[in-house]
């Protein structure tokens, strides 16, 4: 039981905007009153619901492989010293498990949801989230290239893919649906990749990427998941996609949607040297559509590696940069690419895409509706983000920036011409209270009775960077984790699954299907629940 | 250079039409992948199985795995990574010294051949084995291997796979790389990871004497080890965990048997293309588990106070 008095409490999904109240913990949760545990004295400090991050990749096969390219960061990332209590571990552009878990506990952030899983490879995903200590977890499996949902989808059986992608779902063990570059990735098998969505695809006659987009959000509107159809748009950064992102939108109308990462997927010109940010325009379209939301995929200055799920991408990445390129192909799921990249101030594109990812988060009004990340560790990792914190508070921080970018950049961009400021309230929404209502997680982001007692504790700084990067207390499930940037306790998280419901039958369709196109038996294919350490399955939402 | 161009191996089975064996004797070494990945199996895109697949062989000798190919190149021993070299440069149209072809013991004529051959295929794949990767030039043979795959990317979809095996040697450099960041030649003596192949790999630390003791799960460095990594294996406290009893076994001071994995222990293997099947035991054993044996003396080893001094969390200046 602990009792913390006398903190600002930032609560937006309680409308507490600063008000100072005493929140009160009990077995793992909020609760109105407790009588006597210990006391937190947090007079002048900030309290917060514990960050969610709405889209990552901290584990499974792609992050793995990246791990192994790079050895030469590892080197020179921070490392975590083994104690008794902690693993060993390594920080950096692609930090082991153990120092993902707490990283994020470090920097108060206490949920995650890893973007991308394939099926075939799951239980890998699942393994190594085991080994994510601290924070709870949730994943989204891999769809829009599935070849028997595409095979389904192209034959407009629309009933039967809703019943392959249910079992899909629970045989991933996973919260929800991921669509990266519909029919792009399937097409890049052939070395192809799909760009225009109403093309038909490579390998389809009739498929096209748009109607795998409309059919996808259908079937996860009316299998209920909590979570939304989470798109990875066609085109990605590529200069002018900002059309394709639009028709994306479009085809969604009617359904509720994530659209990852939007910076990736908003820019004019023509070509590399013309790409400007057509952000104004995406924003527009975005405030007028209530029923989408979106993560910013924010970009930031300095060395990271790219890992993705759009093959052709990474290949095209590969190609202008010349460095090293991993790329794994999913049989007739899936694929991945993994290429290590270096965003720099001097490069106009780079500079582009940095102004990019804060316009989204300055230009679209509503803070419930987009979602700080940087598409970890895409645009940069996840443990940069109190320096876009900082970004988004501090205008004149911002200027300071922009006067290090190329000048050539300047007139490509909006930046320069936005002064907006983020309140700490708006800041507890973006990290917090917004992504955990768009994931469906109703006990997390926030602090009322009954919610999940993870949150927060900041010294009230001016010192924006210095305020988010060193919580003076993190609490997960009512434990204290971190204190003063030292890890007290490294509790496990939970797992959050979803049993959407299905035909049992739906299996006697799969089976041949299975036998035919895979390498492993029907049997082997799904992930057992014995496998996930502290499963939680969550409800569907009633289907109206 | 560098990095892996891959898939798993129901691409190639349902999609490679050209399958390039190099530095490898599948038909002994990996006696299924024929069957089951790479060359009978009927897939989605090769409906007719062997007869839409061109298979070719790269090697130092004729084995076993010739009479499975179409085309056999016998190349001189530890010239690989010229004959890889030469055909980066020909896909790409560039001049080729002749001198240097001749040293490979192969001809212009075939390797234009079978560059002409690789920029056709609809979806190429090269696996290659130790006879490449361990071999004059070891992993700058791989590298240039892994280099040319990418590189035939400009031209058609390929790809390539190194044909691991013993056991779950995948397996442990997945589950290493998640923990520790690096797949092997691990070294933890100051709390935290530290990487160096030829430094910090057990050969090089038994060699040297560098180790006080040695716990061994699932390997038999006594039967491949070279002498004095032996001599000194015997000269420390090494304890054996194996469901057999092995040359290390012998020399160890502890040998524990324990059950089999897949037969009577359960778990997860990891293919060599890094997709994990779980395993089922169907038999009972009267052994523990290595999970088991290795909980006990990990409960042990907690028991007794830290070692690493008070000296900090983390640190961002590694040494």
């Amino acid at each position: 039981m602990i009792r913390i008095t006398g903190g600002k409490v930032y609560d937006p999904a309680n409308g507490i905007n600063g008000q100072v109240r005493d929140i009160c913990l009990a077995g793992g949760k909020v609760v109105a009153d407790v009588d006597g545990g210990r006391t937190i004295d947090a007079t002048g400090l900030v309290i917060m619901p514990g960050g969610v991050d709405i889209h990552t990749h901290v584990a499974g096969g792609s992050i793995n492989f990246a791990r192994a390219m790079t050895p030469e960061d590892h080197r020179r990332a921070v490392a975590f010293i083994r104690s008794q209590s902690r693993r060993a571990g390594l920080g950096g552009m692609a930090p082991t498990t153990f120092a993902t878990g707490y990283l994020y506990a470090g920097m108060g952030w206490t949920t995650v949801n890893e973007a991308a899983v394939p099926i075939l490879s799951a239980k890998h995903t699942h393994e190594e989230l085991r080994d994510v200590p601290i924070v709870d977890k949730s994943c989204l499996v891999l769809m829009a290239n599935n070849e028997i949902v595409l095979d389904l989808l192209q034959a407009g059986e629309l009933e039967r893919a809703r019943h392959v992608v249910a079992w899909q779902i629970w045989a991933s063990k996973a919260y929800g649906v991921k669509a990266v570059n519909p029919g792009g990735v399937a097409a890049w098998k052939w070395g192809q990749d799909a760009k225009q969505l109403s093309d038909p695809i490579a390998g389809y006659h009739t498929l096209t990427p748009g109607a795998i987009i409309k059919g996808l959000a259908q079937i996860v509107d009316e299998l209920g998941l909590p979570h939304p159809l989470h798109l990875h748009c066609n085109n990605l950064g590529a200069p002018g996609n900002v059309t394709t992102t639009l028709e994306s939108m479009k085809a969604l109308e009617g359904h509720r949607a994530h659209m990852a990462h939007l910076q990736y997927h908003a820019y004019g010109g023509d070509d590399w040297s013309t790409m400007r940010s057509e952000t104004v325009q995406l924003a527009e379209y975005f405030n007028a559509h209530p029923n989408l939301t979106t993560d910013a995929g924010a970009v930031l200055f300095g060395d990271t590696v790219t890992i993705t799920a759009d093959g052709p991408w990474q290949h095209l990445l590969y190609k202008l940069t010349g460095r090293k390129w991993g790329n794994l192909d999913v049989e007739n799921e899936t694929g991945c690419g993994i290429v290590p990249y270096s965003y720099r101030p001097s490069n106009l594109v780079n500079a582009v895409q940095w102004a990019a990812g804060l316009e989204l988060l300055l230009l679209i009004d509503d803070p419930w509706r987009v979602f700080l990340t940087t598409d970890h560790p895409n645009g940069a990792c996840f443990w940069r983000y109190p320096e876009i914190i900082q970004l988004l508070m501090r205008n004149d921080f911002r200027r300071e920036c922009l006067a290090s970018i190329t000048p050539k950049a300047r007139k490509a961009i909006k930046l320069p011409e936005l002064d907006r400021e983020y309140s700490l309230y708006e800041i507890a929404i973006i990290t917090s209270a917004g992504p955990a209502r768009a994931l469906g997680l109703k006990e997390k982001g926030q602090l009322g009775v009954g919610a999940d007692a993870d949150l927060v504790i900041y010294h009230d700084d001016p010192d924006v960077l210095r305020m988010f990067s060193h919580p003076r207390y993190v609490l997960k499930a009512g434990e204290i984790v971190v204190e003063d940037g030292d890890i007290r306790a490294t509790p496990e998280g939970r797992e959050f699954l979803i049993k959407p419901a299905y035909d049992e039958g739906i299996e006697n369709f799969l089976r041949p299907l299975f036998e035919d196109q895979y390498t492993m038996s029907f049997e082997n294919y799904p992930v057992e629940v014995q496998r996930i350490e502290h499963p939680e399955i969550r409800d569907c939402m009633g289907t109206e | 250079m560098g990095g892996k161009v891959t898939c798993t191996l129901g691409e190639v089975k349902n999609r490679a039409d050209f399958i390039v064996f190099w530095g490898g004797n599948p038909a002994e070494c990996h006696p299924r992948h024929f069957t089951k990945y790479s060359l009978m199996p009927k897939g989605k895109h090769v409906p007719n199985g062997r007869k839409d697949r061109t298979v070719v062989l790269v090697d130092i000798r004729e084995t076993k795995s010739v009479k499975a190919a179409d085309i056999f190149l016998q190349v001189r021993p530890g010239k690989d990574f010229e004959v890889l070299t030469i055909l980066r440069a020909l896909i790409k149209d560039q001049a080729v010294d002749p001198r240097q072809v001749a040293e490979t013991g192969l001809t212009l004529e075939q390797l234009t051949d079978l560059v002409a051959r690789m920029k056709r295929a609809k979806f190429g794949v090269m696996f290659f084995g130790m006879g490449l990767s361990m071999t004059r030039g070891k992993h700058m043979n791989s590298a240039a291997l892994l280099t040319l795959a990418a590189e035939m990317n400009a031209f058609t979809k390929f790809v390539a796979m190194p044909m691991r095996g013993h056991g779950n040697v995948t397996g442990a450099d997945v589950v290493m790389r998640w923990q520790t960041g690096y797949p092997f030649g691990i070294n933890f003596s100051r709390g935290y990871p530290r990487y160096n192949p030829g430094e910090f790999s057990t050969v090089d630390l038994l060699v040297r004497g560098d180790a006080d003791a040695a716990l061994i799960l699932g390997a038999d460095p006594g039967a491949t080890m070279p002498q004095p990594a032996i001599d000194h294996l015997a000269r420390i406290p090494t304890i054996v965990l194996d469901p057999k009893v092995t040359h290390t076994s012998r020399l160890a001071r502890v040998h524990i048997t324990t059950a089999v994995t897949g037969i009577s222990a359960p778990g997860t293997g990891y293919r060599m293309d890094e997709v994990p099947i779980p395993l089922r035991p169907a038999l009972k054993s009267p052994y523990p588990t290595d999970e088991e044996v290795i909980r006990r003396i990990h409960e042990a080893v907690c028991a007794k106070p830290d070692w690493i001094h008070a000296n900090g969390q983390y640190t961002t200046n590694q040494v």
